[in-house]
């Protein structure tokens, strides 16, 4: 994934030019197409997204666009309908869902996993976020718990087991 | 080397404890009788007293079986151990115990024996338990003697655990009896062996809750005591982390969530009462799943009831507020009412202000049981509550309960049943690594065995009955049973992978789910309806599967 990043970078351009590219304008810079950048990074998976999120500061207010993230969450689902995007903007947004839920809910269940469980992973996902949300609004109010960590505790559960 | 004839002191003690799993225990003896033998004792030339030999007579079978275990060592003990005057008996058989735990790797279950680091070895026995510790191929001699040395000790403490075990029932059935001195002796003896036994996990952990709730009911009586008088702070704080430890509150709430959720399908106006509102954290799932239902969200009503917060506190309003918030984030209609009672059977119907335009479901998440009896009657509490609300005509009302028998009128057989089944909930417990924090959670357990074990009567409210029974009692009340579906199972059972201890496992059982650890079901939700037309006296109509 790494080559969109020389692409971008270096000139796409006719064979015969490379040998003269110092002096020319380039021909195609990819950041200068903002849209076709988008729709690119769309398609990445979770990992290649937050490489390319580190390349430059446009790529990566780009990469924090929630909309991408959305595509990683239902990719392999049928386009849900529209009120699912309000809810989860209202939660905390799809970045968060997919990291904080999705992500881990699909690798647990990677290794039972069927082919029409997708839409219902994403349906758990989604109320386990829930979960997380209301905590999370609690947690000025919250009773003694440490609350220093950045995953709040209902999610625990999902966190890879640290072994000391 | 010889061996004394252990079996001969054994006879003249008040019975070695191993042996006495399986026979009464005799007598404890008389004053008088012990200075008979003291003085029998001290004339074979024995410099031990009676009331020691219980002692020396299991650290004699310890010893039995640790050289039987490793007979490679016989000639080692037979040239370099330096050994103590037998006729002292006690330091004589500890010292031989010492030199079979010479090499470091000896737990601190061998008191005598101020072997350097033994508490760095105990943490090394805290992974190792329950298990066996693997032994690793390929190991050189002195190795390989060590590993002997590690399958000796937990084959003795695989031992220990057993008779705490058994002492602990035979504690149990003296206080059946009726025979508190003994109960109390006993008493003294597990404890004495506790110190033996990793309490850090396993079977010793567990044992210990056991007898400390065994010794409050010998001590302080069957009245509850302080153990029900926890605020209603500090039992939302345990159930919070019961909750986030395992799955089994997780289960309860996404399972009835979904029931719901099914059965307010097409209805514009719903209302939902929750027996136990604690945080309210059944509540926001289903609050995201209505907002995001075809057809958009009804008008949600949702009553919590719950304890009344004694300093001033209003925590059912903060509660309903938080959730009020969420929903308005979600744009759900939303309303909440709270009910403080302290009793269940306190709170009347028209106090929940339902209204007859709107479709009710009622949600009782381990509350039921509470409001059993110790004998079945026409004007018990729970009648009277399934009567209200069967008036109330709900569209669905959910039960989750616990899957175990412990309403029985028996002691022992009760106390049976508790051990085992709170012992298979600790064993799932411990499973799950990720929690750091699961002291609290286990608190929450304890103080569950606490009331099954130590009261009776009124303070004893931890009644729980099976699955079969409730279904018995239902029905006979006037509801029909509702099956679960399969989306219920689906999502159970997916809720269950994420989860890193791979022995939980979801049962479907003619319409109701259960959960439990390696196929000891632990918990049952289940989902009922009323009968609008049965009168609450004569069974309900067979068109249903029999109960």
């Amino acid at each position: 994934m790494v080559q969109y990043h020389h692409r971008g970078c270096h000139r796409q351009g006719n064979h015969e030019t490379v040998g003269e590219n110092k002096e020319k304008r380039p021909k195609f810079f990819i950041n200068d197409h903002v849209d076709i950048l988008i729709e690119i990074l769309k398609r990445l998976d979770c990992r290649s997204l937050c490489v390319a999120a580190s390349v430059c500061r446009l790529w990566c207010t780009i990469a924090r666009n929630d909309s991408l993230w959305e595509n990683l969450c239902f990719r392999h689902v049928s386009p849900p309908p529209t009120s699912v995007r309000s809810v989860v903007l209202a939660l905390g947004g799809y970045k968060r869902l997919y990291m904080g839920c999705v992500r881990p809910v699909r690798s647990r269940l990677g290794r039972a996993r069927r082919a029409s469980w997708a839409r219902d992973e994403v349906q758990l996902s989604l109320s386990l976020f829930c979960v997380d949300y209301y905590e999370r609004l609690g947690g000025s109010n919250s009773n003694g718990r440490v609350v220093g960590e950045s995953s709040p505790s209902s999610l625990m559960f999902l966190c890879k087991p640290v072994n000391v | 080397m010889v061996l004394y004839d252990s079996t001969a002191l054994a006879g003249n003690s008040s019975g070695s404890s191993s042996s006495s799993s399986s026979k009464p225990p005799p007598p404890p003896l008389q004053p008088q009788q012990q200075q008979e033998i003291d003085g029998l004792l001290a004339g074979a030339g024995y410099k031990v007293r009676s009331s020691e030999l219980r002692k020396v007579a299991q650290r004699l079978e310890r010893l039995e079986t640790a050289m039987v275990n490793s007979p490679a060592d016989f000639s080692q003990l037979a040239s370099d151990t330096i050994h103590y005057n037998p006729s002292d008996l006690a330091s004589w058989v500890d010292s031989l115990l010492s030199e079979f735990a010479q090499p470091p790797t000896c737990p601190s279950e061998f008191v005598m024996d101020p072997v350097t680091n033994q508490t760095v070895v105990n943490d090394a026995w805290t992974t190792t338990e329950p298990n066996m510790p693997q032994v690793h191929q390929n190991i050189s001699y002195e190795q390989q003697s060590l590993n002997n040395q590690l399958t000796v000790v937990t084959a003795m403490e695989e031992d220990s655990g057993i008779r705490l075990v058994h002492m602990l029932m035979t504690c149990a059935e003296c206080i059946q009896r009726g025979d508190f001195p003994l109960a109390t002796s006993f008493l003294e003896d597990m404890q004495g062996l506790l110190t033996r036994v990793n309490t850090v996990c396993g079977i010793g952990k567990v044992a210990g809750h056991f007898i400390d709730a065994l010794g409050r009911r010998i001590f302080q009586g069957i009245g509850g005591g302080s153990i029900n008088g926890g605020s209603a702070y500090e039992n939302e704080i345990l159930y919070h982390h019961f909750y986030e430890a395992c799955p089994y509150l997780k289960f309860a709430h996404f399972t009835a969530n979904q029931a719901i959720l099914e059965a307010f399908d097409g209805h514009d106006c719903v209302h939902v009462v929750d027996f136990n509102l604690m945080h309210g954290l059944q509540w926001p799932a289903l609050i995201q799943a209505l907002a995001l239902r075809p057809g958009g969200p009804p008008l949600l009503r949702l009553t919590g009831i719950g304890p009344p917060s004694p300093d001033g506190r209003d925590s059912l309003r903060e509660i309903g507020l938080r959730l009020a918030e969420l929903a308005r984030s979600v744009n759900v209609r939303f309303a909440f009412r709270g009910v403080a009672a302290s009793r269940l059977e306190d709170v009347k119907p028209w106090m929940l202000e339902v209204n007859p335009k709107e479709s009710v479901a009622v949600n009782s998440i381990m509350q039921l049981h509470r409001l059993l009896g110790s004998e079945p009657n026409r004007n018990s509490p729970v009648e009277t509550v399934l009567s209200w609300i069967r008036s109330l005509n709900p569209k669905i009302m959910t039960v989750v309960e616990q899957e175990a028998n412990h309403n029985q009128p028996g002691f022992l057989d009760r106390f049976t049943e508790a051990l085992h089944y709170y012992s298979t909930m600790f064993d799932s417990l411990e499973a799950c690594t990720v929690q750091p924090d699961k002291a609290l959670a286990e608190i929450y357990i304890q103080r569950e065995i606490t009331n099954v074990v130590s009261c009776e009567g009124s303070a004893r409210v931890e009644r729980h009955e099976p699955l079969a029974r409730w279904r018995t009692r239902l029905s006979g009340a006037g509801f029909r049973p509702l099956h679960l579906g399969s989306n219920a199972y689906k999502q159970a059972s997916m809720l269950l992978t994420l989860f890193s201890a791979e022995g939980y496992s979801v049962e479907e059982n003619d319409g109701c789910l259960t959960l439990g650890w390696h196929s000891r079901p632990l918990i049952a939700a289940s989902a009922w309806q009323a009968l609008s037309d049965a009168p609450a006296e004569f069974p309900a109509p067979d068109t249903h599967r029999p109960s």
